[in-house]
Parts: C-alpha cells; structure tokens; sequence
C-alpha cells in the first residue's frame, strides 16, 4: 500500500470529509481540536491538496478570526478580563477559549474542504448520482459548478464597461454606489435568464428526463485501499467520538 | 412515403392580439437534401427553428396553427425526448448548449438519458468525433476550445442521439472563418450520409452549401432571387 492516496474514490473522500466535519462540530476540548486539525492536514496532503495555498487562504481569514475571538470575549460574561477598554472586556480567558474553538473548527471544515477539491467534479456528481442522490439535484450542482465562473467573468464584464463609460465606483458615496451595482445587476439577471432559458430547451432537445431512469457512460468503483481507509476513518471517527464524550 | 420535413399553413404569433411571425407558411424538406433559409434579423427565422423543432408547442407558449409534420407525425403529438431521436437543432452559441465538465460527457449525456447501454455510447462517441474531426479532444474542457471547435461538439452531441434531420439555427454566426468552413465540411459529410439538413441563417454565404435557398418575409418562404426584401 502507497500512502499517497490520489487516486481515491470521490466517495471516500466524501466519508473523510464528514467524518473530520462531524468532529470539528463534536469535538469542545481544545486539544482534541487540535489533533483533528492535524489529522486533516495529513488528509490533505496524502489526498494530493497543496498545503501551502491552504496556508494562504487561512491567511485571508486572520482578521475574520480575531473578531471571532473578540467578539466571543465581549459576549462572554466568564473569567478573567484579559485586556478591557472602559467598560468592555475586549479579551478574556474563557471568551478566548471559546474563539480559539470556533477558529479551530473554521479551519478543519475549511481544510477538509479542500480535500474534495482534489477529486474531480465529474466524479463527485457520479458518486452522489452512486449513492442513490436523484440525477436532478446532482445535475444542477453540475450546472452550478460549471456555470458559477461564467457568471463571475460576465460581471466582471459589465463592470468594466461601466467603467469605460466613466463610472468610477471607488469615487462614487455609497448610496449613489449602490444605486449604481442596480445597472451592474440588471444586465446580469437578463444574462442569466436567457442563458438558463436556451439551455434548458438545449436540454430538453437532448432527451433530458425522457425516461425515470437513464444509463452512464462513467461508473465507479472503490478499490481496496477505499475500503481500507474507509473503515480505518470510520474507526477514528468514533475513537474521537468517545474521547470528545469523555472529555466534555 | 413521409417526407422528413413537411409544414402546412404554418402561422404562429406569440400572444393574442400579437403580429402574427409566421403567415400560412409552406415547406417540405426531401430526405438528404439541404435547405438553406435566410431572412433579415427579427424577421422570424429562430421562430420557424423552434417550430420545426417541436420547441413551439411543447417549451413555448403561444398561438400555433397548421401542422408541422416529422417523418409524417404531428410535432404536436410526438413529446421532445421523441423528437430529440428524430431531429437535431444546434443553436447559435455553443455556450449556451455545452454543459459538462469534458466533451467525452457532453457527448454521452444525449443518450444516456434514452437509457443506451455504455458500450453504445462509448462507440457512438468514437463515431461522431470521427465525422467532426475532433478525435483529439475527446476528454479536453469544452470551454478551452476555440468557437468554432464547441460548435463542432455541439454538432457531436446532437449526432450521438443518430437524428435523421439536422436544424442549424446561426449555428455559424459566432464562428471565425475556418471553424465556418469545418462546420461545412462536416455538413456536406453528414449529407453523404443521408441526414437531411435545414440551415436557417441572415448571411447567404453561409448557405453555399445548401441545395435550395429560400428567402423568410413577411411570414413566408419564397423562392431565392437575388434579394431578401
């Protein structure tokens, strides 16, 4: 057995990531935070995920979690004031526990996250559609995941040829600015009307839903490292289930 | 024995109290033959497209008199995955008729939705690649292709469900040059093979191909003379 697990499975990588969620959910003491933080690190990069550019995006998110941790101190009536400004404790042992908790759980979804990244959408949506997921909604998470960037790079058009037309939104007060994202979106919504409009009568012109059931070029199949690192997650996940318990 | 293409006093206006697009129109279309129909913008032509497509009545709304007859069946009374079996329409933009992730799904997503068997699919794939001349890209992202190469595809998927009739609608106007002259290339192709085509376009030199051309206005078809108004 290699311990570079690429190639597996979508759905195993599906099991990894609910067990490792689930934990983050679960979990209360710190420690045992930490070492599912660890354990989906690891995950990550077996499954392939760069851990550098995950590293980057928990970098965009320090500010987000400093809040989090001031904020858990100022609605926190417990323990000892740390760091107060007037009245308000800005900082406190407990209020800092609390966020250092709700950070850590931030991160190991965000983490865990990423592992998905690293299976292929096509394979995702044939693994939902394995799993007995009705073709319809793993259908339109297809369609979402393919269309989202189109999406984006249409606003970003219009926004630039709002630009060329000399609106300058970084100059403009906020309420006319708003007044303004109405040009941005109304095109937009057309757009996306229409769009929606010609590829369900594409779709339909291609036989979508003519019978209850429908055959697939693609299938797959877990191999026996799936199985092995399905049962050894399942088996983790409920050792720390049981730590999570006996701790809180 | 049923023509592929029959319309008879085919009149169609969206709502009640509308101008009428469509005016007690005629056509019949021969197997193999490749009918080219050109017109000015607004003048009607996507309406005739989604008549003969069966998308008017089934998809859209509105006041449709006459018959559109298929292979000698009432578009009215054959359902659109029926249709889809018998005729194929590629549209104007390839974006908004490509969906999946790799052309290899694009072009399976036709027939497995009629339940073909996956060995089927899988050599109706390497069929069609074949005619458009796309081999290559079997497993490449749709969006990397260039225009006229997603048009090709599109034509691809729509031959994996083995239509006897082929609609182009503009099929040709979001394409440079050369992804033009493939796309005739290929058309010419699928006319040695029996398909019976009907291109409906506004610019006549993309209907050099065709065997008749018949011009759209005021509602009806009339024979090409030189002028479209």
């Amino acid at each position: 057995m290699t311990w570079q697990l690429t190639t597996l499975d979508p759905r195993t990588k599906l099991i990894i990531v609910l067990c490792l969620s689930s934990l983050a959910v679960f979990c209360q003491n710190i420690y045992l935070l930490l070492l599912v933080l660890l354990l989906t690190l690891i995950v990550v990069k077996l499954t392939g995920g760069e851990l550098g550019q995950l590293f980057s995006k928990f970098k965009k998110f320090i500010k987000v979690f400093l809040a989090v941790i001031v904020i858990q101190s100022i609605f926190t009536n417990e323990g000892q004031v740390l760091l107060q400004v007037m009245q308000i404790k800005l900082l406190t042992d407990v209020g800092l526990l609390r966020g250092l908790q709700t950070v850590l759980r931030f991160l190991i979804v965000i983490a865990a996250a990423v592992v998905m990244t690293t299976a292929n959408s096509r394979d995702i949506i044939q693994g939902l559609i394995q799993w007995k997921v009705p073709y319809e909604l793993a259908f339109m998470v297809t369609i979402a995941i393919r269309f989202l960037p189109l999406l984006q790079e249409e606003a970003t058009d219009t926004l630039t040829a709002l630009q060329l037309r000399g609106v300058n939104l970084k100059k403009i007060p906020i309420l006319k600015r708003l007044r303004t994202y109405s040009y941005l979106l109304m095109p937009l919504l057309t757009s996306v009307l229409i769009k929606a409009r010609d590829l369900s009568v594409a779709m339909e012109m291609r036989a979508f839903r003519a019978y209850p059931q429908r055959t697939s070029l693609r299938e797959l199949h877990f191999a026996r490292i799936d199985y092995f690192v399905i049962v050894l997650s399942m088996l983790l996940f409920q050792l720390l289930l049981w730590a999570a318990l006996v701790l809180s | 024995m049923s023509l592929p293409i029959e319309v008879k006093d085919l009149s169609f206006q969206y709502e009640e109290g509308a101008a009428k697009i469509l005016r007690h129109l005629d056509l019949s279309v021969a197997k193999g033959e490749i009918v080219g129909i050109v017109g000015l913008s607004g003048i009607g032509k996507s309406t005739l497209c989604f008549c003969l497509s069966g998308i008017i009545p089934h998809v859209y709304g509105g006041i449709m008199e006459g018959e559109v007859l298929l292979n000698g069946q009432s578009s009215r009374e054959l359902s659109l995955p029926t249709i889809a079996t018998t005729l194929g329409l590629v549209f104007q933009n390839p974006d908004h008729q490509l969906f999946a992730f790799n052309v290899e799904d694009e072009l399976a997503f036709g027939p497995e939705n009629l339940c073909v068997p996956r060995a089927e699919i899988a050599r109706r794939i390497e069929e069609v690649l074949a005619i458009v001349g796309m081999q290559d890209y079997r497993h490449a992202n749709p969006q990397q292709l260039s225009g006229g190469q997603r048009q090709l595809i599109a034509v691809a998927a729509v031959l994996c469900l083995q239509p006897e009739i082929l609609i182009f609608d503009e099929a040709m106007s979001q394409i440079d040059a050369e992804g033009r002259a493939k796309l005739k290339a290929v058309m010419l192709r699928l006319k040695d093979q029996g398909k019976t085509m009907v291109m409906i376009d506004h610019d006549l030199d993309n209907l050099q191909i065709a065997d008749r051309v018949l011009v759209l206005k005021e509602g009806r078809l009339f024979p090409y003379t030189g002028s479209l108004s």
